[in-house]
């Protein structure tokens, strides 16, 4: 009896098995879109890009940025996409150096950009700062004044207060990691580094777990975290009851702001070429430009672009420090195994 | 009858190669093709730095302590825990066995939460002690637990189960004491049980998957994390691939290790099950109440300080459950888990048929575990570009990392099984098909549906799957949780807690449904038509 109904359950899972049509019939057109996991569009401007390129998007993600280009490189031979969204000013010599991408010179390319140009050929979508969020309810709690330098926070009063991310498995970690060297010089960014392992930094995996278990907003004991210059107005975007001020501030240190700028590219021997160019004419189109803000959370690289309401909670900091694109690609690499032995080791 | 029929070495040869053939393109092809890429003849000179990198060798060394002190706690926990459950029998006792594979479920980030709601600095068993154990061995050793427990709980129980009671029985008539009975009669016979599951807590914590690296901050990060930076981030793949080999080597001894020591241990049970005992009685009560507060300690804390505040958060947040998105991630996740568990169903099933007599092929069940699954990623996207990003691979990836539990499993119970019925029901004409299918399947049916339960929630959690390339249209539960995480915000949060707790309200339906005990009308009508 036993046996017979686990089996015919079975039985029937198998015969449902082609029910679940396993690969998409591969038509003509389709665009095949590879970009990180946190892309994300309103399903309805992706609808309509469809409607009027005449084209099937195929989105394809592939983990965090770096992962995305480790796979682009991995698989250059044969191509799994055509058009890249997500390479961001860290990556992108990397990208151009080892020959993942192809040139684009449509009108987008053209256009002036808020923000930053990426490198020729690649077309700018939008930008964003790493930078350090705090949690306002606790500093008021403590009386605390908040630090007005990154050296401050090796002082025993700001002991045990900031959570990072690893530089080796998240890019926001990646990206303080560089605004600290270009900020402090390498030398001392890295003696910074070491005073703050004394100073009790902790160290998480990526972005969730330093937000959501070591940050104090949620749960966690650090009134300090590595986040974005947005975040503080996807606090208000995503709080339960309407709220006039953001839970959270920005904190712009000399030295603790990184600028990213995202890109739009072709990949090398991808096909549907004039497909991939409505594409990325499409990510700079107003529409594109105006929801992107509220569902990646970076700023607009299109001018005159419309900010939601919200956007006035993320503050744009004054200045930043990033190294050039050259030295990010030359010693990205090395810096972070520094920062394994001085931090982790 | 067929030629594989009639032929056992014909017929060992079919049953063996499925799972060899899927182990071969889904794993070890892939490995194979990475290592090539880093460069095989850089191996061996990586293999000695490595070694000699203090740093390096102290995350191996780690890995293992954390690992094997996490066997011994949930040994001396849930051994006495499966007896009780084995041996009792008191109202909800089949519920506790189903909600007890709950934890396996969970995201582990939902888990993350809800252990640090309890004992992270602002929870509230931290309140009432003082202190508080984020940032401490302690808590990672709590949260291996949390997932870990439930597995040797399960694999005693029903280790406990196939204890022959006349066996039993005779040891005490001859004057042995309960105690005594038990180490010489029933230990024995439950030893190879314990062992495969005790192999299995080793090699996930060994892996480092999840829950202990989030409690644990990157100071108690595992090989694992090292391997995938080196692949994921920095491209290094004959650093990675010579680290990979090395843990490969270590774990695949413990696996070696573990087949050995279970088919020694193999010994033919007889098919006469000791009774439940009812509960009764203030020190029978006692037992059961101390099992309970394990359990709830253990495992159930973390989760009900997440529904606490999922019924706290109040209906705004529920509101998330008729989302559209959430509707189609609900229908996402069941297809891909039923479609994952017929597979790993038919793999685990056929390989523990295949590794009854071979040491080498039991071990290779636990193959999935002790690879390191950044490199099988990375290797199936060099080796087939082509099917990258297919649903396939996908449901392939998901089999692969599901069907060890149903090969373990099954791979204790045909130990254990009588030699005799197989024989009687081949003398009295049987095919071995047909004797297959009516003795031996039957007999060990209560072991593939725990295996199949194990998979099934394996599936529903998504361990590792990740790392593969996805779609945006193939998101499922877990992937819609980690997406609402991503982002800032309470009420990000909140709908994250609420989708967890769809999730195991799921996987408890889908748990019920697996291992559904037999209908009692069922039982009586075979009784009756016995009888006419």
């Amino acid at each position: 009896m036993m046996l017979k109904r686990t089996f015919s359950f079975l039985a029937a899972a198998t015969l449902a098995l082609p029910l679940f049509s396993f690969s998409a019939p591969a038509t003509a057109q389709e665009l095949r879109v590879i970009t990180h996991s946190s892309f994300s569009l309103p399903k309805p401007v992706l609808a309509q890009f469809e409607a009027q390129a005449g084209v099937k998007l195929s989105i394809i993600k592939a983990g965090d940025a770096g992962e995305m280009l480790n796979k682009l490189i991995l698989t250059k031979a044969q191509p799994i996409a055509d058009v890249v969204f997500g390479l961001d000013n860290a990556l992108i010599t990397r990208a151009q150096a080892s020959g993942v991408i192809d040139p684009y010179s449509g009108a987008a390319q053209q256009r002036a950009v808020a923000g930053a140009t990426l490198a020729t050929g690649v077309v700018s979508v939008d930008y964003g700062f790493v930078t350090l969020n705090y949690d306002r309810a606790a500093f008021a709690k403590s009386g605390l004044a908040l630090p007005k330098t990154l050296e401050e926070l090796t002082l025993p009063r700001y002991r045990d207060l900031l959570v990072v991310q690893n530089p080796a498995t998240s890019s926001p970690g990646q990206a303080f990691l560089l605004a600290t060297v270009a900020g402090m010089g390498e030398t001392d960014a890295f003696d910074w580094w070491a005073r703050m392992r004394t100073n009790g930094v902790k160290v998480v995996k990526g972005w969730t777990e330093a937000y959501y278990t070591e940050f104090s907003r949620n749960g966690g004991s650090r009134p300090l975290v590595v986040s974005y210059a947005t975040s503080p107005a996807a606090e208000v975007f995503y709080s339960k009851e309407k709220i006039m001020e953001s839970p959270t501030g920005n904190l712009f240190l000399k030295g603790g702001v990184f600028r990213q700028v995202e890109g739009v590219a072709l990949v090398k021997g991808g096909g549907q070429r004039e497909a991939a160019a409505k594409f990325i004419e499409f990510m700079r189109s107003p529409a594109t430009q105006e929801a992107l803000q509220t569902t990646m959370w970076m700023f607009p690289a299109e001018p005159g672009v419309t900010r939601p309401e919200v956007m006035r909670h993320a503050s744009e900091p004054a200045s930043f420090d990033n190294p050039s694109p050259e030295a990010i690609a030359e010693k990205g690499a090395d810096w972070v195994s520094r920062w394994t032995r001085v931090v982790l080791k | 009858m067929n030629v594989a029929g009639s032929n056992p070495f014909a017929r060992g040869v079919a049953v063996v190669l499925l799972p060899a053939v899927f182990l071969t393109v889904m794993l070890l092809a892939p490995v194979i093709r990475l290592l090539a890429e880093g460069g095989v003849g850089a191996l061996q000179g990586t293999v000695v730095s490595l070694w000699q990198d203090d740093y390096l060798r102290w995350r191996v060394v780690w890995s293992f302590v954390q690992a094997a002190l996490t066997c011994m706690a949930a040994l001396a926990l849930g051994l006495p825990v499966a007896w009780v459950l084995a041996r009792l029998d008191f109202p909800g006792r089949t519920l506790v066995l189903r909600l007890l594979m709950l934890p396996f479920v969970v995201p582990t980030l939902v888990a993350a939460l809800g252990v640090l709601a309890l004992w992270g600095p602002r929870g509230l068993i931290t309140g009432w002690l003082g202190f508080q154990l984020q940032d401490t061995p302690w808590l990672l050793l709590y949260g291996n637990l949390f997932f870990n427990l439930c597995v040797v709980v399960r694999a005693g129980v029903d280790a406990l189960g196939q204890v022959s009671a006349s066996r039993v029985a005779v040891a005490r008539t001859l004057g042995a004491t309960p105690w005594r009975a038990f180490w010489r009669v029933e230990w024995p016979a439950i030893a190879p049980w314990l062992a495969s599951a005790l192999c299995l807590v080793f090699l996930y914590c060994f892996a480092g998957f999840g829950l202990a690296l989030i409690l644990g901050g990157q100071r108690f990060a595992t090989v694992e994390v090292e391997i995938y930076s080196l692949v994921a981030h920095e491209l290094k793949l004959a650093e990675a691939g010579a680290l990979a080999v090395c843990m490969m080597v270590l774990t695949g001894g413990v696996a070696l290790a573990y087949a050995w020591i279970e088919k020694r241990l193999a010994t033919p049970a007889r098919a006469d099950a000791i009774a439940l005992r009812p509960a009764a009685g203030v020190f029978l009560w006692t037992l059961i109440a101390l099992a309970l507060t394990v359990l709830l300690v253990f495992c159930a804390a973390p989760l009900l300080a997440v529904l606490l505040r999922v019924v706290l958060a109040g209906s705004e947040a529920w509101a998330v459950l008729i989302d559209e998105e959430t509707v189609h991630a609900l229908w996402n996740t069941l297809r891909f888990s039923a479609s994952a568990l017929v597979m790993a169903t038919a793999l685990g099933l056929t390989h523990a048929l295949a590794a009854r007599r071979s040491v080498w092929l039991r071990a290779s069940a636990f193959l999935p575990f002790v690879v390191s699954p950044v490199t099988v990623a990375f290797g199936l996207l060099l080796l087939y570009p082509q099917w990258t990003a297919s649903m396939a691979l996908l449901i392939a990836a998901y089999a692969l990392l599901a069907y060890p539990f149903v090969a373990k499993s099954l791979g204790a119970a045909l130990d254990s099984l009588p030699v005799h019925l197989d024989q009687v029901a081949r003398t009295l004409g049987a095919t071995p098909w047909r004797a297959f299918w009516r003795v031996t399947l039957l007999m060990v049916m209560p072991a593939l549906r725990r295996g199949m339960a194990f998979a099934a929630a394996t599936a529903l959690g998504e361990f590792a799957v990740s790392l593969f390339l996805s779609r945006p249209e193939w998101v499922t539960l877990t992937t819609l949780i980690y997406q609402r995480l991503g982002r800032p915000g309470a009420a990000n949060l909140d709908a994250a807690l609420v989708l967890a707790c769809l999730l195991m309200v799921l996987a408890l339906a889908a748990f019920l449904v697996i291992e559904s005990p037999l209908p009692k009308a069922g039982r009586r009508s075979a009784t009756h038509l016995r009888h006419a």
